[in-house]
């Protein structure tokens, strides 16, 4: 058993987020013999962090703090962190092809963030950035201006969230100014288009999915509103 | 002259680090003789992106168009950002890397 002082070092969160999280229900601690000290089980303290989505999804909808192991609270912690899973990945099986595509498609997907929300964050800067290589998946969140703000800068006609994901991903911005913009999400699709990878990316009140070795892209609302932009990435 | 990418890093990805890649080479831009050719090595490099290939890369074919000769590779992140940044700039690289994806 872990004290509540190991706990927090071990998420990388303060002592009062976990007393709140108890309180909450959000992470329950262990009493021993109805003591009043909390203490936490390791296996439930992976488990936890183990949840890649419901972390990433409770950071960007509910403003809940951010384990410090998944924070990247600007773009050069980001790069070492990609390079870090890059290591991780080129240790396992995957093939060295289809690494280097899902280190790609999840460096254009977080630069997105940083790039297009650099001075201009509404509150917390930085993306979540987490991996899991045994459920080959990728999540990044950011709680950003989202996809229509950004792109409705170039493209002011745009109203809504879902024909801004759908511009983002299949129409090349040519204009450079007010900003520069890198066509990284029509890479994503490419990339998707061709190799084993699915990609589930919300932004705004607008979801869309792009299954693996399929150019289809579908897009509706979604019933969550997120804040920023949300990205699942399994191969 | 050979420009090895794998010298700026083996994962190119960022806008900010392709920037920096250029401003680096442009130390070395002086040196090349007004009809010598750049080829561009990707030996080496495990990922890239259109971030960093448009900052460095559409920027090299900006100032040396037909010069610039982009070597043959099996990278797929590389095959598929070249497409890409061709249709985002109307503009074609060197024939290498076309002749082997034909």
């Amino acid at each position: 058993m872990l004290t509540i002082g190991q706990a927090a070092s071990y998420l990388g969160v303060s002592l009062n987020t976990l007393r709140r999280w108890d309180e909450s229900g959000k992470l329950t601690a262990v009493r021993k013999d109805g003591g009043t000290h909390r203490y936490y089980r390791e296996k439930d303290l992976e488990v936890f962090a183990s949840d890649l989505v419901k972390l990433a999804r409770d950071w960007t909808n509910e403003g809940f703090e951010l384990l410090a192991m998944f924070y990247c609270a600007n773009s050069a912690v980001f790069q070492a962190r990609l390079i870090k899973m890059q290591d991780a990945l080129v240790k396992s099986s995957l093939s060295l092809n289809l690494l280097s595509l899902i280190v790609a498609v999840a460096g254009e997907i977080g630069n997105n963030s940083f790039d297009h929300n650099l001075g201009k964050w509404p509150d917390i800067p930085g993306v979540f950035f987490g991996y899991d290589i045994i459920k080959r998946q990728v999540v990044l969140a950011d709680r950003g201006l989202g996809i229509l703000s950004t792109l409705g800068r170039v493209r002011p006609s745009l109203k809504t969230h879902v024909d801004a994901l759908r511009v983002a991903f299949t129409e090349i911005v040519s204009g450079r100014a007010p900003e520069e913009r890198g066509n990284g999400l029509k890479f994503v699709r490419r990339v998707i288009a061709e190799n084993p990878v699915s990609l589930f990316f919300r932004s705004g009140d607008a979801e869309l999915r792009l299954k693996k070795d399929s150019g289809e892209l579908i897009i509706t609302r979604s019933p969550i509103d997120t804040r920023g932009c949300f990205a699942v990435i399994e191969y | 002259m050979r420009v090895e990418l794998k010298k700026f890093g083996t994962t190119l990805i960022s806008r900010q680090s392709g920037k920096e890649a250029l401003a680096a080479f442009q130390s070395t831009i002086t040196d090349i003789a007004p009809r010598e050719i750049i080829e561009i090595d990707f030996d080496g490099v495990i990922t890239f992106s259109p971030s960093w290939g448009d900052e460095f890369l559409t920027a090299l074919l900006n100032k040396f168009g037909d010069r610039l000769v982009l070597l043959p590779t099996d990278n797929p992140s590389v095959r598929i950002t070249i497409k890409l940044l061709e249709e985002i700039n109307k503009k074609s690289f060197g024939l290498k890397l076309q002749q082997q994806r034909e």
